[in-house]
């Protein structure tokens, strides 16, 4: 119980991760390599907001080192990553994979500057999973559930506020130019200004997972992003496909369900005792294929196995 | 979840749906059912360590390397010699993160959820991660391979473990007596390791004292690593390496560019000298990890808590020389030194 | 209306490629024409079209719609006045999108796109009561997504999301070329209902030269980047195919 317990807490926060980069590879079709410095990013800036004490200035920014506070200023630097991105690519006519290449690549270095050390611990400082206010407002029984529940709800009411907003003027523009940047132009409006904006939301939600991330583990390692791209991509992919032909799973509770699929596969790597330690990643990717495959094989193949089953069971 | 798959269920749309549903609830299932499977080879619970017959211990390592591995052998040799014997008495589940902090925190709430008796980690955020989870619970953590516990906040609390700072001084003493009219010593190291850093500020203030100077490169990735040492070997007399995992990854590539320009690479480890280095007042982790081994058995036997035991540091060094380098390069070492060293190459 | 003043283009200038396209161009749209602009491939159609749609910078000269210069104004700004209906059906609507989504996008052209409700309940049946004049079955598509109707009723649909608000002139750039012959009747049927009911000036490219006869009260043909054929209304009645091609 308690495995999957930390399976849906992993996979609920890096699903974050996992929206905002749905709104790239999926909503905007922008591949966005940003996400691998954006995701450190979030939490390095929490890290040096919640770890600088000594500072006046910081005090009075974050209400006195307030966590969710901070977690709005990892939301800002994400955006302002995104925003550079955006115009490097927009602006300067740089290809989509380069720019956020290119942001990536100066984020790691910055990163480390933010946080001031390749590692910072944060375990006896306030975060959004534990301070007075969480301590207050939950009855004890239900306090050694809090990362979970708190999980859920930040991860729920970004996946409301995300299905709002793609359901407004301005999302379905940003539904348009990633199928059809013409149409938008031709609707008089600049698809470049659109696409900047998307590539902003999406990065401001990545590091806002990262600093999520963060507070849950309890340090910041400047080699947490490393792979984020990818993990965020097989949850969207593996999600997205799994749930394409059934209507009522939203894509945004599709990627999330994704995540969580991700993180389920990665513990039973872990598990399955007849391979060694190394051999996980293996593992992993081979569930993701047959994950992958069950979920394309067509109505015909369903059909026959039913009947197989029927055949079967009627000897 | 459940919940919202049960629902799902009954709201069917046409049949097609209905059966993708289904097959989509029965993955989850066959992956929830392989998960309380996994749960079910619990150990009994905790009531108090001393009392139990069988020991589980859950062993999380940061990555593939050689260093680590040491770590390991020796920690699981220390056990040994205190009476836990694998496969006897204790069972070890070996778990590798692959430099990956997502899997370190997956592996430390695996084990977490497991109940072990005690998780070992191998390096600092498997550490942390390990330390994360069972804050709240009785498992105790013992680190080793962690160069700064204080700065890794890992002091406090129930944990405790080995520390394998380097010893810099001896290092230092050991260049100054193989090369007394050398200036510039040369570290290469990964601006992302944070063991790194602390060793690299350790040799800065303590060089002066032997008429050093540091000259410091640092590198993001392996791919890094030709490049640097082409700047940085024009500027001094000797090369001297932390334990960066990268660069010591990396080691042949460093040293055969360091011998091309006959400048001496002095290793950290006895791996390194094995590995051409020519000399070095290393830390054995073999035997840092058997200290580890013997004061995590103290914890098993109850005899004293994690919190109890201040995390303790090697004493001393072990000289290693590679005497073959040492012929190439035509260096020697004082008879003082040339006692106590052991020789790679006769091994 | 649209005037265009010694518009001079070339294409690689100064490298082996160099092609001149236009040399001290002029041409006038009247309010509430309708041009038809035939021409081989490499006359300079599609050019003009992209010169006056922002799409294409040229080198020399003006463009200017109804007394203003928009010759230096970005090509989004100047959809603001004008309504294009493309070659391939896929560029006039969102295909990921539903037909109830793209009406109501196209609604909103020439005001803001804000965090406003995306489709307003109170314009649905609107949309469904337009979307029952062009006689293709959509209103009673509203969920569908785009990308799944057929080549005619998207453009269709383009048409109408073309027109829906008011512009100055529309742009038809060859958007019967793309469907079967039965279709683009109708499309084209189409075009000349909505053209006439909402009054707009316009301007068709076109390979077919029975529609540019047919539809329309002006012809032009382009050759090599000059005009060789410009007739208006009875002019252009006297014209027959076997004349236009002729003169090809």
């Amino acid at each position: 119980m308690d495995i999957l317990i930390g399976i849906l807490e992993q996979g609920l926060i890096y699903s974050i991760m996992a929206l905002g980069i749905y709104i790239t590879y999926k909503v905007l079709n922008f591949p966005d390599l940003t996400v691998d410095g954006s995701f450190p990013l979030g939490a390095a800036i929490t890290a040096s907001l919640m770890t600088n004490t000594d500072s006046a200035l910081i005090s009075s920014i974050t209400l006195g080192h307030n966590p969710y506070i901070i977690c709005i200023y990892a939301l800002i630097s994400g955006g302002i990553a995104g925003l550079i991105t955006g115009i490097i690519h927009v602006k300067f006519k740089v290809r989509d994979l380069i720019s956020g290449i290119i942001t990536m690549t100066g984020l790691y270095s910055i990163n480390l500057r933010i946080a001031g050390s390749a590692n910072v611990p944060i375990f006896n400082m306030d975060t959004i999973f534990s301070n007075n206010f969480v301590y207050n407002l939950f009855p004890k029984a239900l306090l050694k559930y809090n990362v979970l529940i708190i999980g859920f709800a930040i991860t729920f009411g970004i996946k409301l506020i995300l299905d709002i907003y793609l359901r407004t003027k301005s999302g379905y523009l940003l539904r348009a130019v990633g199928t059809n940047s013409v149409l938008v132009t031709t609707l008089a409006k600049d698809s470049g200004n659109v696409k900047i904006l998307g590539i902003v939301i999406a990065n401001s939600l990545v590091a806002l997972g990262g600093s999520i991330m963060m507070q849950q583990q309890g340090f910041f390692e400047i080699t947490m992003g490393t792979g984020a791209m990818v993990l965020g991509l097989a949850s969207v992919i593996i999600g997205t496909n799994l749930f394409k032909k059934i209507n009522f799973v939203k894509a945004t509770t599709a990627v999330i369900f994704g995540s969580m699929i991700y993180k389920a596969s990665m513990s039973v790597a872990m598990d399955i005792s007849f391979t060694k330690a190394s051999d996980m990643r293996l593992v992993t990717s081979i569930l993701f294929l047959i994950i992958l495959i069950a979920g394309q094989v067509k109505n015909k193949k369903v059909k026959i196995f039913v009947r197989v089953k029927e055949y079967l069971q009627d000897i | 979840m459940v919940l919202w798959i049960v629902v799902g269920g009954a709201i069917d749309r046409n049949k097609r749906e209905e059966i993708k549903m289904k097959k989509i609830f029965g993955l989850i299932l066959l992956l929830a059912v392989g998960l309380f499977t996994g749960c079910t080879k619990d150990t009994e619970a905790a009531k108090g360590l001393a009392e139990k017959k069988q020991y589980t211990i859950g062993i999380t390592q940061f990555g593939e390397h050689a260093s680590l591995d040491n770590c390991r052998e020796g920690l699981i040799g220390g056990l040994e010699e205190e009476g836990f014997v694998e496969g006897e008495n204790l069972t070890i589940i070996y778990e590798n993160a692959q430099f990956d902090t997502g899997t370190s925190n997956q592996i430390a709430q695996n084990f977490v959820s497991k109940k072990v008796d005690m998780i070992a980690a191998i390096a600092t955020p498997v550490a942390q991660s390990a330390f994360n989870a069972a804050k709240d619970t009785d498992i105790p953590v013992i680190f080793t391979a962690i160069t700064d516990p204080r700065a890794a906040m890992l002091t406090e609390g129930n944990v405790t473990g080995t520390s394998d700072k380097l010893p810099v001084e001896a290092q230092l003493k050991l260049i100054r007596a193989m090369l007394p009219k050398a200036k510039k010593i040369g570290i290469l190291y990964t601006t992302s390791e944070v063991n790194s850093l602390s060793t690299l500020e350790e040799y800065k203030s303590l060089a002066e004292h032997y008429n050093f100077e540091i000259i410091d490169m640092g590198i993001s990735a392996a791919a890094d690593i030709p490049l640097a040492m082409d700047r940085i070997l024009p500027q001094v007399d000797a090369m001297t390496n932390l334990i960066d995992n990268t660069v010591v990854g990396s080691l042949p590539v460093v040293v055969s560019k360091a011998n091309e320009k006959n400048i001496p690479v002095f290793g950290s480890e006895i791996e390194q000298v094995k590995l051409n280095c020519v000399a070095s007042e290393g830390i054995e982790y073999v035997e840092l990890g058997k200290q580890t081994g013997r004061m995590a058995a103290q914890i098993l036997r109850g005899e004293k808590t994690a919190d109890e035991i201040p995390y303790e540091v090697v004493e001393g060094s072990s000289l290693y020389i590679n005497s073959n380098v040492m012929d190439n390069l035509g260096l020697s070492l004082p008879l003082e030194y040339m006692d106590r060293a052991i020789d790679v190459v006769e091994n | 209306m649209l005037e265009l003043k010694n518009i001079y283009k070339t294409f690689n200038e100064g490298t082996v490629n160099e092609s001149k396209l236009f040399s001290d161009f002029n041409l006038k749209v009247e309010k509430n024409d309708f041009v038809s602009i035939v021409g081989n491939n490499g006359s300079g159609k599609t050019s003009l079209i992209n010169i006056i749609c922002g799409s294409l910078d040229i080198d020399k000269g003006q463009i200017i719609v109804k007394g203003e210069d928009i010759t230096k104004k970005k090509d989004f700004l100047r959809y603001q006045n004008i309504g294009r209906v493309y070659q391939d059906p896929s560029m006039g609507t969102c295909t990921e999108m539903t037909v109830l989504e793209n009406m109501a996008l196209a609604d909103n052209k020439g005001k803001s796109y804000n965090l406003g409700r995306g489709t307003r309940k109170n314009r649905i049946s609107y949309y469904k009561e337009s979307l029952s004049k062009l006689n293709l079955g959509l209103e009673n598509k509203l969920n569908i997504k785009e990308g799944e109707l057929s080549g005619g009723q998207r453009q269709g649909m383009a048409l109408l999301m073309a027109t829906m608000t008011p512009i100055e002139f529309l742009i038809l750039d060859e958007h019967t070329a793309a469907l079967d012959p039965k279709t683009a009747d109708i499309v084209m049927e189409l075009t000349c209902k909505v053209v006439r009911e909402k009054n707009i000036t316009t301007i068709m490219v076109t390979h077919n030269i029975k529609y540019a006869l047919e539809y329309g009260n002006r012809i032009i043909m382009l050759n090599q980047g000059r005009i060789a054929l410009d007739r208006t209304n009875e002019e252009k009645e006297d014209l027959t195919v076997d004349k236009v091609f002729s003169i090809y």
